[in-house]
């Protein structure tokens, strides 16, 4: 009986994997499939016949990898933004006590109050006195604005977690405020930054309202902005070419999610180790 | 303190460096030497692209001082776009969408006055209905280019199995198809597959045939009026597929696009799509699959549908308005506005333009037959009233799904449909 637990543990992991990575493998099968076998009521995962038209499709047409470029910009721009503000503001936030952070907490969650469509244009507005409309800058200014609240939550969170013994403990022995946050507090930071982070990406990478809007000449769009152009009116969808563009709108956040995977589970390691 | 001065220090480093480092695009240049035109183009098809590049380069070409730049969009969140380029002050000159929603840019005064500038040979190439969609108190705010109509696409080889002779009339009635529906359907076979998931815009356009209008007067004056004529397509679509049951039911609850797997399966003999679809049938069609566009549906009021065709407007604070009217009359002539209809397989809104594409594709899948259904569009009254969108969204197609899936009555539905107008209107 014990023989059959270690087995049925993996059929069970495999069984999950599969389940959340059935969409991507639909997607992917969709990027390789002709608009006739899109549209036929025959269903399989594999296609009759590989049509990798869609993929040049996608790449010549539409601009994807200037595309791909500028998310790419956008999103580590204002991930790394947000983390360097976010970081030192999130201590403040769950270190100190009384109305600053009965401030700070209060502005958060009002701030996560306002629908997109209410601020959009105001925002136009300033960003256009300031010149930043149609710039990848501006759009990295919006989306840092953006994620910045949450993210601002998230890190008190983890912030929180730390007891604060353990800054006393290295106070006491002689380490000075830069040493304690530098050699004890921020490496146990690290799953917190690197899960905030992963958010921040992700959020900016996917953005598509803002991106939208401020954006105006087609050598500055982002990839959501160049993936709509494949839907068009009176229902045209260009399925086959927006799953071959989805796929491989994919693979930078596919890579960058692989590398940060490693940082986040070193860090919870560490911080175990040093809790 | 020493790290909250190096944490701001650092911050402001880097927004400076993103902010020198990302800049790109945008306005601030000065303008010299020829007139430059900001074209927003929707266009989406690689063929309807490449005809704009195309028409756009020879504009370009014989006008060295007016110049016309592409800046293509999408049509996902075009409206939002719009509008918040046009309360920013940096909407672009020339603005491609369509009807039903510049109407609301046009009555808030966006949208430039064209009328002086369409020529008179233009204004009369064009269909009277056609030209009533872009007519706003009087003013043509845009000059229309592209129309779809609703047309029957049938599996001729279903029909013959069947016995029933191809109509090929001018027109044919609805009865007419509700016989042939109900004759196809047979075995696993149903008569029709029709994409009502989204019914309001079908029921509203093809109400001109029913001498339904739905709506009189403009603006906040309009009132909603549901009555036989409003009633009557609503109540045959539902007699067919719950009386006759030769509608296949889950098409009811699926797109236009979706329904054509059905069509191609041989699940439904025919099946009403948007014109546009037959490019796709082409395309998408298993080989052999013997399909033909039947004439074009007629009510006891006629063949009418109502339009909303894919427009070029002008930005009214442009500082190049003429310049962007004489822009769109050349886009718009005959040769122009076929090849673009052709390659996005829609009408064009000209007479001479829709001749021109019959002579050069002939009964090509259907072609003569969907250019017929070009002569029939009426003005569409829903395109000038200032709460049909949220009336449509959020009354009306859920009460026509209701009624389609049969959990309210037809008494029920009109009710529905004149109380939430009343409640968004009070």
């Amino acid at each position: 009986m014990r023989a059959l637990v270690r087995p049925a543990q993996y059929l069970g992991l495999a069984a999950y994997i599969l389940f959340l990575g059935f969409p991507l493998l639909w997607l992917i099968s969709a990027s390789v499939k002709s608009s006739g076998e899109l549209n036929s009521l025959t269903v399989s995962l594999l296609p009759e016949q590989w049509h990798w038209d869609n993929y040049s499709q996608a790449l010549a047409r539409q601009g994807l990898v200037r595309s791909s470029v500028n998310s790419a910009v956008v999103a580590l721009a204002s991930t790394a933004l947000v983390i360097l503000v976010a970081l030192p503001a999130s201590y403040v936030l769950a270190r100190l006590k009384g109305v600053v952070r009965a401030a700070g907490v209060g502005w958060i969650l009002v701030s996560q109050v306002f629908p997109v469509i209410l601020i959009i244009l105001p925002l136009f507005l300033i960003l256009r006195t300031m010149g930043l409309t149609d710039s990848l800058a501006g759009l990295t200014l919006v989306h840092t604005t953006y994620t910045m609240p949450f993210a601002l939550w998230m890190l008190q969170g983890y912030v929180s977690g730390i007891p604060v013994d353990l800054e006393e403990a290295g106070a006491m022995d002689g380490a000075n405020r830069l040493a304690v946050l530098r050699r004890i507090v921020f490496p146990l930071l690290a799953p917190g930054v690197v899960a905030t982070a992963m958010f921040s990406f992700v959020s900016s990478w996917n953005e598509f309202f803002f991106a939208l809007v401020l954006l105006q000449s087609p050598e500055n769009y982002t990839l959501p902005i160049t993936l709509s152009t494949f839907i068009g009116g009176e229902g045209k969808v260009a399925l086959g070419p927006l799953a071959a563009g989805s796929v491989l709108a994919a693979v930078p956040s596919i890579v960058f999610f692989s590398i940060m995977q490693k940082r986040l589970t070193g860090g919870l390691l560490a911080g175990a180790v040093k809790g | 303190m020493k790290t909250r001065g190096v944490s701001i220090a650092a911050c402001l480093t880097v927004t400076a460096l993103a902010v020198a480092s990302c800049s790109g695009g945008a306005g601030g240049e000065a303008e010299e030497g020829p007139v430059t035109l900001e074209f927003q183009s929707l266009s989406d098809q690689p063929a309807a692209i490449e005809a704009t590049e195309s028409i756009v380069s020879a504009w370009n070409e014989a006008n060295p001082d007016v110049q016309v730049e592409i800046v293509p969009a999408g049509w996902d969140g075009i409206y939002d776009k719009l509008i918040t380029q046009f309360n920013g002050g940096a909407a672009p000159d020339i603005i491609h969408y369509e009807a039903a929603s510049i109407v609301p840019f046009a009555q808030d005064g966006y949208l430039a006055d064209l009328s002086e500038h369409m020529s008179d040979e233009r204004r009369a190439d064009i269909p009277e209905g056609v030209l009533d969609s872009v007519t706003v108190d009087g003013q043509v705010v845009a000059y229309p280019t592209e129309l779809q109509s609703y047309v029957v696409f049938a599996n001729r080889t279903l029909l013959e199995e069947a016995g029933i002779e191809i109509p090929t009339g001018e027109t044919m009635s609805w009865d007419e198809l509700r016989e042939i529906a109900r004759a196809t359907t047979q075995g696993d076979v149903y008569g029709l597959g029709w994409g009502l998931a989204s019914p309001t815009a079908a029921f509203m356009t093809m109400a001109p045939q029913f001498g339904g209008t739905y709506f009189e007067g403009t603006g906040a004056d309009a009132s909603l009026t549901v009555g036989e004529g409003e009633m009557a397509l609503p109540e045959l679509v539902d007699a067919m597929a719950h009386e006759d049951g030769s509608i296949l039911p889950v098409t009811l609850t699926q797109s236009g696009s979706e329904t054509l797997a059905s069509f191609y399966a041989g699940q439904v003999a025919m099946t009403v799509q948007g014109s546009f679809q037959a490019a796709n049938i082409a395309n998408d069609a298993p080989e052999g699959f013997d399909w033909t566009v039947l004439p074009p549906l007629e009510g006891p009021e006629g063949a009418g549908q109502a339009a909303n065709p894919q427009t070029l407007s002008v930005n009214i604070d442009s500082e190049h308005v003429e310049e962007a009217a004489q822009f769109i009359e050349f886009f718009t002539d005959t040769e122009n506005l076929a090849a673009l209809n052709e390659a996005d397989a829609l009408i064009p809104a000209t007479t001479s333009a829709q001749e021109h594409m019959a002579s050069e594709l002939g009964e090509e899948n259907g072609w003569s037959t969907i250019l017929d259904s070009g002569q029939h569009f009426t003005s569409a009254p829903y395109l000038f009233v200032d709460t049909y969108a949220q009336w449509k969204d959020t009354v009306a197609t859920p009460a026509y799904q209701r009624f389609l899936a049969q959990e309210i009555d037809a008494a029920q539905l009109a009710e529905q449909l004149q109380s939430g107008w009343d409640e968004i209107t009070m």
